[in-house]
């Protein structure tokens, strides 16, 4: 009798687990309508507005592929695209060359957890104030006359100010690499700071030297921090127009800043190839970094 | 035996707490000590000065008659096994194991043929052969415990500090890596040091067995006379086997808050504070009209509870002042017997077998 009953129950636990969690489902439902709605149903508007017919004033539903046409044989366009290319990489690398240091020192030899936090704060403070004000922040630093110029020429070590500080391509990398290098900083900091401390010394007490520690343990151990980083800083630096229009005096063209100007002059298919192009880039991006680590294995 | 490990009042301090209060302590080479302390008395630290993580405040480390103190950990010729076992998390065994070999400072092995055959080695030393390929994490807590007793074993140094070596092993695996690890140890013929918290482990491991007591040494000696002739009140508390009572020595008696306790022919051993202590199963439980003989000692008590383990059982008393006296009856040659709940028994042991500290 008694064995009956612990069968029985068995039989019901497995049942219950198997049973899809039918009322659970229903929680899924705002952020799958929300996003259906306003991501999902936009971005393939985008893709089929991409091949409308485009006049200079209005656009009508007509499918043509001469927006695309136009965007590949254009120099002004496959330009734009090159220079979003181009200067995503150096930001991408400056943000690592600069932020790996730095997550280093927060992450590993700050051992005490609450000056940790304090440190990682202070990183994140430049975003309390608005995205624009920083960014036009860096003009009167980098300019003719600015901050950075005048300290040079007092100190005699140039004679005459620097102009391609401001209002180049290297401004716009420069206000770039300040802006997003916290997102790479965070998300390193964060995995060096896992790594028990235990797991150092044990290679210490092996013998290696902390060259060797680093290369062998601290930095596979901390690639997971490299990637997640790396895609935040990607997603966001793809998508910039704003701190080129701001500091590059209109000398650097991204996709972000010719959709703009596009969409400005009314010019919707012309916006949506860009679009297009820009949203392939970044996935492209994304599953390229995805394959440096297996996130799903590391976090 | 030769001494390995010569330790000079080492003294070590956080703040306020002296977490090492003048160490001195003598290691044979070739042999396993065990090294027994309640948690918060200093073990880890001293083992960790000997590892050389932590500096001493004083005092001084001799290893093979040279002194380390001021030698970095890795130049000490001292192995250490951590706890958590500190295990390379991304790497495989092998990997893990070979770690040392490629890439200490000092004549690392370049040639991977070297490197694959010590590993192969000392792989099978510890009975981790087919598991090489394997992640560090897709393996037991056994077989990792023996990855990094194998990481630092392949490395040959002189000596292997384990700290707590199997307190993350569940109490199965734990006795079967009591046995494997003492093998091992005679296998290689290097003198390891091993913390424990638990007396049995310590007892049972130890050729050798150290007891910490708040940041000294209490005692050091084999198993038989650490458990039989505990040198101090504090040893005999922590081994868990023995009911203590604090007083005085006054005309040839112990006098404790339950009576006068004879003294036996012995002389009582010197400690810090007075104490009177007799083990567990020294004592046998009599009702109270029954008769004693004249080298006995009697108290009366009321059975509290007991507490059945198979092979003996543990009956607790409450005694007059309040206190709880334990006893302990092995069941090997007897039934249990039963008490009466709050019935009135006495405790009877002979003079002889007490220990009085004075």
């Amino acid at each position: 009798m008694s064995m009956m009953a612990v069968a029985e129950q068995t039989e019901t636990e497995t049942v219950a687990e198997k049973k899809p969690p039918g009322k659970a489902l229903w929680l899924l439902a705002p952020g799958v309508i929300w996003m259906t709605l306003f991501l999902v149903l936009p971005m393939l508007m985008m893709v089929y507005v991409s091949f409308w017919t485009q006049t200079t004033f209005t656009i009508e539903p007509t499918l043509t592929l001469k927006s695309w046409i136009t965007f590949f044989t254009s120099d002004t366009y496959l330009g734009a695209l090159w220079t979003t290319v181009r200067i995503w990489l150096i930001v991408l690398v400056a943000t690592v060359l600069v932020g790996y240091p730095a997550a280093l020192f927060v992450g590993l030899f700050v051992k005490n957890k609450a000056l940790q936090t304090v440190l990682l704060v202070l990183c994140v403070i430049p975003f309390w104030t608005s995205f624009l004000i920083r960014v036009l922040a860096w003009r009167p630093m980098l300019g003719k006359e600015g901050a950075i110029n005048m300290i040079l020429m007092n100190l005699g070590i140039t004679d005459a100010p620097i102009e391609v500080l401001l209002f180049s391509e290297l401004s716009v990398i420069i206000g770039m690499t300040q802006i997003y290098c916290v997102f790479m900083v965070g998300p390193i900091a964060f995995m060096l700071g896992r790594i028990d401390t235990s797991i150092i010394e044990a290679a210490q007490d092996l013998g290696a030297g902390f060259w060797r520690i680093f290369r062998t343990i601290i930095l596979p151990l901390s690639m997971p921090g490299v990637v997640v980083g790396a895609i935040f800083v990607s997603v966001m630096v793809l998508g910039e127009f704003a701190t080129s229009a701001a500091l590059s005096g209109r000398k650097v063209n991204l996709l972000g800043n010719i959709i703009v100007t596009q969409v400005g002059s009314l010019k919707w298919a012309f916006a949506a190839v860009a679009g297009v192009v820009l949203t392939i880039l970044m996935g492209a991006v994304v599953a390229a970094l995805l394959r440096v680590v297996d996130l799903r294995k590391e976090l | 035996m030769s001494t390995v490990l010569q330790l000079k009042n080492i003294t070590k301090t956080y703040g306020d707490m002296r977490a090492l209060n003048g160490i001195d302590l003598a290691l044979p080479g070739d042999a396993y000590i065990s090294l027994l302390g309640p948690s918060g008395s200093g073990k880890t630290t001293l083992l960790r000065v000997i590892a050389g993580f932590e500096h001493p405040d004083g005092g001084a480390i001799l290893f093979d008659g040279k002194r380390i103190d001021t030698v970095a950990p890795h130049k000490r010729g001292i192995g250490f096994v951590f706890q958590n076992f500190a295990l390379f998390p991304h790497l495989s065994v092998a990997q893990n194991i070979a770690f040392g070999l490629e890439n200490r400072e000092d004549e690392p092995v370049t040639d991977r043929r070297v490197v694959e055959a010590r590993v192969r080695d000392i792989i099978s030393l510890v009975g981790l052969s087919g598991l090489e390929g394997r992640a560090v994490t897709q393996i037991s807590g056994g077989q990792r415990q023996r990855v990094a007793l194998a990481r630092t074993l392949v490395t040959e140094p002189r000596m292997v500090l384990l700290d707590e070596p199997l307190g993350a092993l569940d109490a199965n695996l734990r006795a079967r890596m009591r046995a494997e690890l003492r093998a091992i140890r005679e296998r290689c013929g290097v003198t390891f040091l091993h913390v424990t918290g638990s007396e049995a482990e310590a007892l049972a491991m130890g050729d050798t067995v150290l007891v910490l007591e708040s940041g000294r040494i209490a005692q050091s000696a084999d198993s038989d006379t650490v458990y039989n002739r505990p040198a101090s009140p504090a040893v005999a508390r922590f081994l868990n086997c023995y009911n203590l009572f604090p007083g005085r020595i006054e005309g040839g008696a112990f006098v404790g808050g339950v009576g006068r306790f004879a003294l036996g022919a012995a002389a009582p051993t010197r400690a810090t504070s007075p104490a009177y202590a007799i083990r567990y199963d020294r004592v046998s439980v009599r009702p109270p009209e029954a008769a004693i003989t004249e080298d006995e000692i009697r108290i009366e008590a009321n059975f509290v509870a007991s507490e059945y383990s198979g092979a003996a059982v543990n009956s607790f008393f409450a005694l007059d002042d309040g206190r709880v006296f334990e006893v302990e009856s092995h069941l090997s040659h007897a039934a249990p017997e039963t008490y009466a709940e709050k019935g009135r028994y006495a405790l009877v042991w002979k003079r002889e077998d007490a220990l009085v500290y004075v």
